[in-house]
């Protein structure tokens, strides 16, 4: 006798037929769930979840180093930084390279691991400093802005013909300097262009960078947490529930629900304006400082993939840069721009815009950070207690549809071989259509 | 009491009244004209940086609004440490430099933890019957803060 059991609401019931037993059990109206069925697969189709194992594996974080992180464009930093000749900004690349971005007496930026070919030393240990000489300070190598090695202390005594100078430049990482000014490297020699990675996505925000921008505000948060997860924050707007201030002067304004995600080649999504209604939180009021071609009170948003995001809302340009330091730790960048040509009033009304909402002690940067906070808390490594997470929201594409984590993970998919839902193959999940 | 001993007496004030969220209680150590900042420096961008900056109307305005907002609620605890105090009798002022370190205990099981360290920069307005802080520059040597903090050091 084969035994069939059902859940049902209503009378339990026991029919015969054959060899098949059917039990028909009444299901609880309470919906809380047991080991197993909190384990089922969800209810949805399979790119509408993903199996959290992708937020917590070793083994995958170090495989998306190499399949994503040392194959994508990312930011190193803005050309703002780099103002002078001999300029240099340290960079930790999230492939796990030591970067240094230098300004050439050429100008040109140029991008080069920043170790010492000979011993494997750091070669610039400031963040940023001026360098006419890259010199190691172990041995004495020099290196000119170019990476061409110009000094081998005691070079001819101590390897004579059999290594000169030409045989120990510096590594050069691809480098370009794009989309509002900022400094973009690829470790893969052999990759796209950044114009053929980024594609159209940024399309929507080019408008309003046309004048040269500056970095005001930058400070790094570590949170023991994914850096998809972070990327996810920035890619659904169904968590502005979270944001007291979003709740106020967006979501219960007109225009927020009409707000919509578009889907780009590579990864990439954006979302369209609205207006803010700033003078609804108490204590706020309209931004006086608005953003060249930008309407007033406008918010635009646009993720590249894998962990930047362009933010720009009424009177800042803010630059999420999600660096994975391993499966469950990640140190996000965060900057803040206003425009060059900025006057001290206009950039001060910009840094206190800016801070009200992103800055460290802003209102929504912290509740951002306490929500992925608390994923990284519940999915631990080896041990995590939540089994799926749900991308399934869909809303004709608008503001509350998680279409913008689904293109995410179409991409990263792709690019890593493996299902997003099914991430090691056991799962026993038919593949998505 | 000597007017250092005062005036020592109105930053640690200051510091017990925040700890215990006690809000009203650090307004009323306010001048009306009290002025408030965050700031700090960032070498890697080689900026000065403000990372909060309120008067006491937009002070008494994000007091107001913190229960709408999700927050870590893990207490702090400031220590400040009075290092020079300069009077100035004509103006009816002095101007206070302290230091201060910040710690946070977790609600789940007590561990603490320094969150930040850095300066007091106070001018405290000795006119009234009592001393009252005019302007406080928290100027953080920290720029690490994690997830960040909701409640001004």
């Amino acid at each position: 006798m084969v035994r069939l059991v059902l859940y049902c609401l209503e009378k339990p019931t026991t029919i015969e037929h054959g060899r098949f037993q059917v039990v028909q059990i009444q299901k609880e109206s309470r919906m809380s769930r047991n080991a197993n069925a909190w384990k089922e697969k969800p209810a949805l189709p399979p790119t509408h979840f993903v199996d959290t194992r992708i937020y917590t594996d070793v083994e995958i974080f170090r495989e998306e180093q190499q399949k994503i992180f040392n194959k994508c464009w990312i930011i190193a930093c803005h050309e703002s930084e780099l103002p002078n000749s001999y300029d240099y900004r340290t960079f930790n690349h999230p492939g796990g390279e030591n970067i240094v971005v230098v300004r050439g007496e050429d100008k040109q930026i140029r991008a080069f691991y920043n170790i010492c070919p000979h011993r494997g030393n750091v070669l610039l240990y400031d963040p940023v400093g001026n360098a006419k000489r890259i010199t190691c300070i172990f041995h004495s190598w020099s290196f000119d802005t170019k990476g061409n090695c110009i000094e081998i202390s005691r070079g001819n005594e101590g390897y004579q013909n059999r290594l000169c100078k030409e045989d120990v430049g510096l590594r050069e990482v691809k480098s370009d300097v794009g989309f509002g000014g900022f400094v973009w490297v690829n470790i893969d020699d052999n990759s796209c262009s950044l114009k053929e990675y980024v594609g159209e996505a940024l399309g929507m925000l080019e408008p309003h960078m046309d004048q040269e921008l500056e970095v005001f505000h930058y400070h790094k948060a570590i949170v023991d947490t994914n850096y998809k997860l972070w990327h996810d924050t920035n890619s659904e707007f169904y968590h502005d529930y979270m944001h007291y201030f979003n709740r106020i002067t967006g979501m219960i304004q007109p225009g927020y629900f009409d707000r919509k995600y578009i889907g780009y080649p590579n990864g990439h999504a954006s979302v369209g304006s609205m207006e803010i209604k700033y003078d609804a939180y108490e204590g706020s009021k309209e931004r006086g400082v608005g953003w060249p071609g930008l309407a007033p009170g406008g918010w635009i948003l646009i993720d590249v993939f894998p962990g930047m995001t362009y933010n720009l809302r009424t009177s800042v340009l803010r630059m999420d840069t999600a660096i994975p330091l391993g499966p469950n730790k990640v140190v996000i960048e965060f900057r803040g721009l206003g425009l060059k040509s900025d006057t001290p009033q206009q950039r001060a009304e910009r840094i206190r815009d800016h801070n009200t909402i992103w800055g460290p002690f802003g209102r929504n940067l912290h509740e951002d950070l306490l929500g992925v906070h608390g994923q990284g808390i519940a999915m631990r490594e080896k041990a995590t207690d939540s089994k799926w997470v749900l991308h399934g929201r869909e809303e004709n594409n608008t503001i509350h549809d998680e279409v913008g984590m689904r293109h995410f993970y179409a991409e990263w998919s792709k690019r890593m071989q493996r299902k997003a839902y099914d991430p090691m193959g056991d799962n026993q999940i038919a593949a998505a259509a | 009491m000597d007017s250092r001993h005062i005036i020592e007496e109105l930053i640690y004030r200051s510091c017990l009244v925040l700890d215990d969220k006690n809000f009203k209680g650090y307004l009323d150590l306010c001048d009306s004209g009290f002025r408030y900042s965050i700031a700090t420096h960032s070498p890697e961008i080689r900026k000065d940086m403000i990372w909060l900056d309120h008067d006491k109307k937009g002070m008494e305005a994000l007091f107001t609004n913190l229960p709408r907002h999700n927050s870590d609620h893990s207490p702090l605890t400031r220590h400040a440490t009075v290092y020079t105090v300069e009077v100035d009798d004509a103006q009816k002022q002095a101007r206070v430099i302290s230091t201060i370190q910040v710690f946070k205990t977790s609600l789940d099981g007590g561990t603490t933890q320094l969150f930040a360290v850095g300066k007091y920069i106070d001018t405290v307005n000795l006119e009234g019957a009592s001393p009252k802080l005019l302007t406080r520059i928290v100027k953080l040597d920290t720029r690490m803060l994690g997830i960040g903090y909701h409640i001004p050091f």
